[in-house]
């Protein structure tokens, strides 16, 4: 996932001058294998996945507040905390959109079976449907998207400016001061 | 009169800190069920992009930061209902309390007081198109300057809050600041969000590259603008460092009043703050008396050195300093608030002082007050061929002269004030040394 949106931005900070230097040491990256742990077992047990996919986002709630001093880790925090409260109100499952995951080339077969372990169907009696999977997507692997994703694009964009060494500070755009933080 | 203070910070206490959060809540929790119908999920979506967008391009006015958020809330308003102004506050918030350290209270005041302006000026929009007789684009100028004060208003409460200050003066200090800029904001809000509805959403290409521009224009301005500032104080300090340090040298040359302008200057500034002249005139009176003696330069050593009693003449060459110093600092194109103090310094209530025989109330109050300071100083500090006078003395003089020689008022001013200081604080004024590197850093804090 995030594929294009990750390719993009490193184009990005090509064309900024920016290029690798060091990879950031995370803290508690133990964390971040209990997660994908997790998800793997709610692959394996669709059933029951409601409940691994609930803990696991718990879990990377976790390692992004841990992390928090970084700003991209901040604004994926508030992507995964939005997808996390849609998450956890539907029973484990982010509920999608048929209306434009039919867009999708995707087989939405599993979705509507309930056997995809990490999405359902968008219903009626869905809670907060308007945090959940339902903005079409058409570039540039189409997709459909929450408002959280969005968040989350906008971090993977940010971490990996800073990843090339070319790190954006969005606080302090938001003070009205240049965004380079360093060089 | 104190606990009326306290009473009425208490009331806004409570109002700051459960009203406004209980609004908030309620608010919040009627907008949900607007949030839910399919048709509106584009429009919740454009709006994020929006509020990301405008976090992170503020509009920089002199001293405060203005964000674009309040004008795309109100085009939201305008366009669609409470429903888009109250989900972009939310996000707002919630992006604001992430990216930075924010205190819980303020933030939960802030969102409060941002939802209670939206659903007044969003109500006062849905009760003016029940109408349908008055045109959008006047009602959004109206809807815009209520905006503008409901919003001023409730921020002004909170903050006179949490900073103890009277709320009508701090909703003052921050209508001075901001009221042009932000009104510009709302208008090209209220336009935008019209074209929007009349041209579809592509509008909002060129609304977001004139609002950028806008940001950018204020920004560059504003720096111009510092930079020029940073530029006049730079000259207005060395003016100063120029001028003073002409001073020190005249005390370093006449070997009996070593660090006598920079006392003089001391005892100024104290009779100035304590009958309540204002800040500027109080520095005014400091740097009246760090330079009242800069006429010295012209006077020749040997009279200025000379021990044991001058004759009339030297003395009348003596007088002539208050003169030459008053045409140096002409000369000198700064201080010219300082001139008649210069020039009058030695001039007497009864009207036999010099140079100009001034008399009572003609004499400049500087004058007035640099006359009793320079007195003092003079009697109380040591000479090499004499002690000071004890400062008992010294202040007998002073009542003494007090309506022949000096301002009976201002006297007895003075005499409050070294009355009032401690034995050992006095000592070290009195004895204290002339030192030009200190005067120089006082002149110019």
């Amino acid at each position: 996932m995030l594929l294009d949106v990750i390719c993009l931005s490193f184009i990005v900070a090509l064309i900024r001058g920016g290029r690798i230097k060091e990879f950031p040491k995370f803290k508690k990256v133990v964390l971040l294998v209990i997660t994908i742990v997790l998800q793997v077992c709610a692959a394996f047990f669709p059933t029951v996945g409601g409940i691994f996919i609930s803990i696991a986002y718990v879990f990377i709630l976790a390692f992004l507040i841990c992390n928090r001093e970084f700003e991209d880790m901040r604004i994926f925090l508030i992507g995964w905390f939005l997808n996390a409260i849609a998450i956890w109100t539907n029973n484990g499952k982010m509920p999608i959109d048929l209306e434009q995951a039919k867009k999708l080339p995707y087989d939405l077969e599993p979705v509507i079976n309930g056997t995809n372990f990490k999405h359902s169907v968008l219903t009626e009696s869905s809670n907060l449907p308007f945090l959940t999977d339902v903005i079409y997507m058409p570039l540039i692997i189409p997709r459909v998207i929450s408002i959280g994703d969005i968040f989350i694009m906008l971090g993977a964009f940010l971490l990996v400016q800073r990843l090339m060494n070319k790190p954006i500070s969005l606080l302090q755009l938001h003070e009205g001061k240049r965004y380079a933080t360093k060089n | 009169m104190r606990q009326k203070i306290n009473l009425s910070n208490l009331i806004k206490g409570i109002v700051v800190q459960f009203g406004f959060v209980i609004a908030a809540i309620c608010i919040s929790y009627s907008s949900i069920s607007e949030w839910e119908p399919r048709e509106h999920w584009g429009v919740l979506f454009t709006y994020t992009l929006l509020t990301i967008f405008s976090c992170f391009s503020p509009v920089r006015i002199s001293n405060t930061i203005l964000t674009v958020n309040n004008a795309v809330i109100f085009s939201g308003i305008l366009l669609y209902g409470v429903w888009v102004g109250v989900w972009t506050a939310l996000i707002e918030s919630i992006i604001i309390a992430f990216l930075g350290r924010i205190h819980p209270l303020k933030a939960a005041f802030n969102i409060g007081q941002l939802l209670m302006t939206i659903w007044v000026v969003a109500t006062l929009n849905e009760w003016i198109n029940s109408f349908g007789t008055i045109s959008p684009i006047i009602s959004d100028i109206f809807l815009a300057v209520v905006y503008w004060f409901v919003n001023l208003m409730l921020c002004g409460l909170g903050i006179s809050y949490f900073y103890q200050n009277s709320w009508i003066q701090t909703v003052k200090a921050m209508a001075k600041g901001f009221t042009s800029t932000y009104l510009l904001l709302m208008i090209l809000a209220g336009v935008g969000a019209r074209l929007v509805e009349t041209y579809g959403p592509l509008t909002l290409i060129p609304m977001m590259i004139a609002f950028y521009t806008i940001s950018h224009v204020f920004h560059h301005y504003y720096e111009n603008l510092q930079r020029l500032q940073q530029k006049v104080e730079e000259v207005k300090s060395f003016n100063h460092n120029f001028l003073t340090a002409m001073a020190a040298s005249i005390d370093a040359r006449d070997h009996y009043t070593s660090g006598h302008s920079q006392r003089v200057a001391h005892w100024g500034k104290e009779i100035a703050v304590e009958i309540g002249l204002p800040a500027d005139k109080v520095e005014e009176v400091y740097v009246g008396g760090i330079l009242h003696d800069i006429g010295k330069i012209g006077i020749a050593d040997e009279i200025l050195n000379k021990k044991g009693k001058l004759t009339p003449e030297e003395y009348d060459k003596i007088k002539q300093h208050t003169v030459i110093g008053y045409e140096i600092i002409l000369q000198a194109g700064m201080f010219h608030e300082l001139l008649p103090a210069i020039r009058s310094h030695h001039e007497r209530m009864d009207g036999r002082g010099y140079p100009d025989g001034l008399k009572g109330d003609e004499i400049p109050l500087i004058a007035r007050i640099l006359a009793i300071s320079d007195s003092f100083d003079a009697m109380v500090a040591d000479r090499p061929y004499r002690k000071g006078l004890p400062v008992e003395e010294a202040l007998q003089e002073i009542r003494r002269g007090a309506g022949t020689q000096f301002d009976p008022e201002l006297a007895s001013h003075f005499v409050a004030i070294v009355e009032r200081l401690p034995r050992e604080e006095l000592q070290r004024i009195i004895g204290q040394e002339s030192n030009p590197k200190k005067q120089l850093q006082e002149a110019n804090s």
